[in-house]
């Protein structure tokens, strides 16, 4: 038995391929719209993953650093790394800032970090790593940025030496890495003109200005001028021990808040991107929806056109079996060739969005079931006509 | 040939190929593609290595000047930028009573030097006094013994030499209480002389002024400054470097200054003194700089960065100091072995300005390393080398 | 003469109940013989396209007998349940169109029968290649049907319905759309067709130039038949 599916695809090839780089172009859609929720889920994992650490700790009461703000004393670490099953802990700055690259801003999130502790980009794309201690900045390529180019942050500049990938704040903004102390210096020192207007104001207070009391002033000045809090410590645990009871320890004798890996993911991914989540969710659902009605009316449309032949098939004995089979595979076919054409237009388009866009095979092979059982069901009604042609009408009269 | 056959033909070939692109496409790019990376050859050579630090230009000494009591600004004859030489008067307190003082004391002490006059000259009268008196006892006393005067009388001016004596005696006291008060009036004179050179400020050495605290008519406490000064052939930069690199860093080391006004230059200095104490807050030692030429156009405060020279090798093993990968508490760098990543524990050392790490043992010379990866790798990834991962800029 | 091809006695067909029945059909005989070729005519509305339908079991009689090949086919109800493998096996149809599936190629338009039939590809192929060869149309085998002209499509149609050598073939107003050379031709094709692979063909016409070569006509008229012999000039 030949198909007669295939054999009707190869005939109208041209209509089908047509048909099915539209249902492409939707199902790309659809694809990327899944890429896109994936991409955003990915970005809350990159930015656990890159940052190496198995426990956060921040502020008391807080869900920071990344979904909160948190504040530390940065002398905290000390105590922290003291404690048992502690490898390692370092501090860490997070701060979402604008930073001008000649015409326009980059939205980036700045990331201080101590060198050779976790919070360093786990791997470059170019250049090297931030060796001084002071005006040099490792950036995501997605800021632009070049090495060897000066980036202004703040009060100085600094010089991109390397270029890492993937490194994205959970809202997807770009991470710039550079070392605590500039980091510190950016996030919590003022602009020039904020520093001597505060000047002018803390010597115009009489309290603190005293005559009698030389040198009280410059006291006064230099401890507003100092910086010395971090947004969260990021903490190794030594082989060996469970996170979660390190964890217990600090919030218990440390009275500070710590989160391990999947307390942190449970905030990133399920609070902070819920309603995005729930978002693109929906609108999966209305694009499943919108497939089906074209499917289905472009396959209806086909089987009226095919009324007769149909007729003649019944008349000569072909069984509905055959006939229901033949729409079906049509209509899988136009799904199949809809989904290679969906699933190339979402690779190709896809380093093209402004976020990330993760394409995950088995998000793929589930658009592949979706789209096949879409099918099926958009080819019923079609078979319900087919099925409903009577044999007579091919005999005149 | 009929043409449904070709058109067979042509369609297969098309299908063919547009399955054989979606396949490569998917194989190409997505979670399937091979990883890709640059690699480097591990490499003897020169390996220089140098901490970095952030300082601020100062002077080594610094010079307060302010008066030693309390006081009101008289005049100020120096300003910010003054080039002063040693001993030169840069201000003056205000002496107030201090002058009509002087003149009382000096009134005072000639008052005291004519007193001592007076009382010389009453020591004078009263040794003449006494010599005559002498001379009259004796003679009575010779003529009473041939008894040309009655006892009485020679007793009589025996009487008025004695007195005559104790009149010496007292004129003598005297004088001496006159010199006495010369003395402490001129003490006086001088202390409150003294006093009134007090007020006048001047220059300890040559210097430059940086501050000027304090105005004509501003009263000031002890222990407040009216300027302050500094000796600009002391000037050095206050570099502060992490604890963490400052191992190294000995006194005499070359240094390289970059001046925050002059980005670019670098000048030359050397280290002059490695402090001992460090500071505990910022975790940073304090590392003291001279620059090799005397600094022509600079302002103190100025921000400078710093590049010490620390040590030096010539045949030293090194990578990338990005190839170097700390997993699970191991570290070590990539290689590829048949087109799968797979990880070296290696032993590393100093780390160099330029980023090489020296590698104290696990790899040889010649061998490959991978540098840049597109994302972190897993042992046994497939990876395939490239020259850049970074796309051409738009 | 031998087992008829195709044995019809009163078979009538009513459409419709009570006063609004109408008979279409009121008991009509037909005989026909192996490789026979017989008109059948009649005026619009005279029952001949339900006949045709009955015949070609599409619709079910009323009442009556039918056999195919010697096989009943109908007494009074079906007496085979599946009237696809009865059509299938024991009718060819021609139509007044070819009728052509577009999609398949001319070998594969004939060849889909045997098929269904549950014949192997390569054996259908070779029935449907040797009937198109007899055809004079095995040159324009593996063409698509909207390549051919109207004469080569109606010879397809022709071999379609031959190829699983069904005892009967019903011909629907085969000649209607051709000019009376070609209507000829199409006449004597059927003719050698039916002697050679020994197949009734029942040619429903009202074609005036193709009337005179049958040598038995039924004519049909109120939903009866009446049986007349043709002129039978042949062609």
């Amino acid at each position: 038995m030949i198909s007669l599916a295939g054999r009707d695809i190869l005939h109208h090839w041209a209509k089908y391929v047509f048909t099915g780089v539209g249902l492409g172009l939707l199902i790309g859609v659809t694809l990327s719209m899944a890429g896109i929720y994936r991409g955003m889920v990915d970005d809350a994992q990159v930015l656990m993953r890159g940052s190496g650490a198995d426990i956060w700790v921040v502020q008391q009461e807080t869900l920071g650093p990344y979904a909160e703000p948190s504040n530390l004393r940065d002398d905290v670490y000390r105590a922290i790394v003291g404690m048992p099953g502690v490898a390692e802990a370092s501090n860490v700055t997070y701060l979402t800032m604008q930073i001008r690259q000649g015409e326009r801003d980059v939205r980036v999130m700045a990331v201080g970090f101590e060198p050779g502790h976790p919070g360093e980009p786990p791997f470059l794309v170019a250049g090297r790593r931030i060796v001084r201690s002071h005006y040099e900045v490792v950036a995501d390529v997605r800021t632009g940025f070049r090495l060897g180019e000066r980036v202004r942050i703040r009060r100085h500049e600094y010089e991109v030496v390397g270029l890492t990938r993937r490194m994205v704040s959970s809202s997807g903004d770009p991470m710039v890495f550079l070392s605590l102390k500039d980091a510190q210096e950016a996030q919590f020192l003022k602009d020039n003109d904020a520093i001597v207007n505060e000047r002018a104001r803390t010597a115009a207070n009489p309290a603190l200005n005293r005559p009698g009391v030389p040198g009280l002033l410059d006291a006064i000045l230099a401890t507003q001028a100092a910086s010395r809090s971090v947004n969260a410590v990021l903490v190794r645990v030594a082989d060996g021990h469970d996170p979660e009871r390190v964890a217990d320890d600090i919030r218990r004798w440390k009275h500070l808040e710590a989160y391990t890996r999947a307390q942190m993911e449970e905030i990133l991914v399920a609070k902070l991107i819920e309603t995005s989540a729930r978002q693109i969710a929906t609108f999966l659902v209305i694009l499943a929806i919108v497939s089906a009605a074209i499917v289905s009316f472009i396959i209806y449309t086909m089987t009226l056109g095919k009324v007769r032949e149909l007729a003649v098939l019944k008349l000569i004995g072909t069984r509905n079996r055959t006939i229901a089979a033949m729409i079906l595979q049509q209509s899988l076919g136009l799904g199949l060739i809809g989904f290679v054409m969906g699933k190339t237009v979402a690779t190709l388009w896809a380093p093209y969005f402004p976020k990330y866009v993760l394409l995950l095979p088995g998000d793929a092979v589930r658009g592949l079931l979706a789209t096949m059982v879409v099918c099926a069901v958009a080819s019923l009604l079609a078979i319900r006509v087919a099925l409903k042609v009577d044999p007579a009408t091919a005999i005149g009269g | 040939m009929r043409r449904p056959m070709v058109r067979m033909v042509v369609l297969s070939i098309l299908g063919l190929g547009l399955l054989a692109g979606f396949i490569l496409l998917m194989v190409r790019s997505g979670p399937f593609a091979p990883v890709r990376v640059t690699m480097a050859t591990v490499e003897r050579g020169a390996f220089e290595n140098a901490v970095f630090g952030v300082g601020t230009v100062e002077a080594e000494r610094s010079y307060a000047i302010g008066p030693t009591v309390p006081g009101r600004v008289l005049a100020v004859h120096a300003d910010v930028g003054s080039e002063v030489r040693a001993g030169q008067l840069l201000a003056e307190m205000d002496p107030v009573e201090l002058d009509a003082r002087l003149s009382a004391s000096r009134a005072a002490s000639a008052r005291a030097v004519h007193a001592l006059d007076a009382a010389q000259a009453q020591v004078r009268d009263a040794e003449v006094r006494q010599a005559l008196a002498g001379r009259n006892a004796r003679r009575y006393a010779s003529l009473g013994e041939q008894a040309f005067f009655s006892d009485a009388a020679v007793e009589a001016k025996r009487q008025e030499a004695d007195s005559a004596g104790a009149q010496l005696q007292a004129a003598r006291a005297q004088l001496d209480a006159a010199r006495m008060d010369v003395a402490r009036l001129e003490a006086e004179r001088v202390a409150v002389e003294r006093q009134r050179a007090n007020v006048r400020l001047v220059a300890p050495v040559a210097g430059v002024v940086t501050a000027r605290d304090a105005e004509p008519g501003t009263t000031l406490v002890a222990g407040q400054t009216v300027l302050r000064m500094v000796d600009p052939a002391s000037v050095r930069v206050r570099t502060r470097i992490d604890q963490g690199r400052a191992g190294g860093v000995r006194a005499g080391q070359a240094a390289a200054i970059v001046l925050r006004s002059r980005p670019g230059v670098s000048l030359p200095g050397r280290v002059s003194r490695v402090e001992l104490n460090g500071d505990a807050v910022t975790e940073e030692r304090i590392v003291q700089v001279v620059f090799d030429e005397t600094l022509q156009d600079f302002a103190f405060g100025e921000l400078a960065e710093v590049t010490i020279a620390t040590t030096r090798g010539a045949e030293v093993l090194a990578v990338p100091g990005v190839a170097v990968h700390d997993r699970g508490g191991r570290r070590g760098v990539w290689t590829v072995a048949d087109g799968a990543a797979a990880f070296v524990p290696v032993r590393t050392g100093e780390t160099a300005l330029d980023g090489r790490v020296a590698v104290l043992d696990g790899l040889q010379a010649g061998d490959r390393v991978v540098v840049h990866s597109e994302r972190e790798l897993e042992a046994g990834d497939r990876v395939s080398p490239t020259e850049s991962l970074v796309p051409v800029q738009r | 003469m031998d087992m008829p091809a195709i044995e019809v006695r009163g078979l009538s067909k009513r459409y419709g109940e009570g006063d609004a029945a109408v008979d279409a059909l009121k008991g009509v005989d037909m005989r026909i013989a192996p490789g026979e070729v017989v008109g059948l005519i009649g005026p619009s509305g005279s029952g001949k396209s339900t006949l045709l339908k009955c015949l070609g079991a599409v619709i079910e009689p009323t009442a009556g007998y039918m056999a195919l090949g010697g096989r009943t086919a109908f007494d009074g109800g079906w007496k085979i349940r599946d009237l696809r493998s009865l059509r299938r096996d024991n009718i060819g149809f021609v139509f007044q169109a070819p009728y052509l599936i577009p999609f398949l190629d001319v070998t594969d338009n004939v060849a889909l029968l045997p098929m269904l039939a549950g014949k192997s590809n390569r054996e259908a192929r070779r029935q449907a290649v040797e009937l198109l060869e007899a055809l004079d149309v095995g040159h324009r085998a593996k063409a698509a049907p909207s390549e051919l002209s109207g004469g080569e499509q109606q010879r397809v149609a022709i071999a379609r319905a031959l190829v699983n050598r069904p005892p009967v073939v019903l011909a629907d107003e085969p000649t209607a759309p051709l000019d009376s050379e070609r209507a000829l031709n199409v006449v004597r094709i059927l003719n050698r067709m039916a002697e050679q692979y020994r197949t009734a063909i029942i040619v429903v016409t009202h074609d005036e130039k193709i009337i005179p070569t049958f040598r038995r006509l039924y004519r049909i008229r109120d939903g009866r038949t009446y049986e007349e012999a043709g002129e039978g000039r042949g062609v």
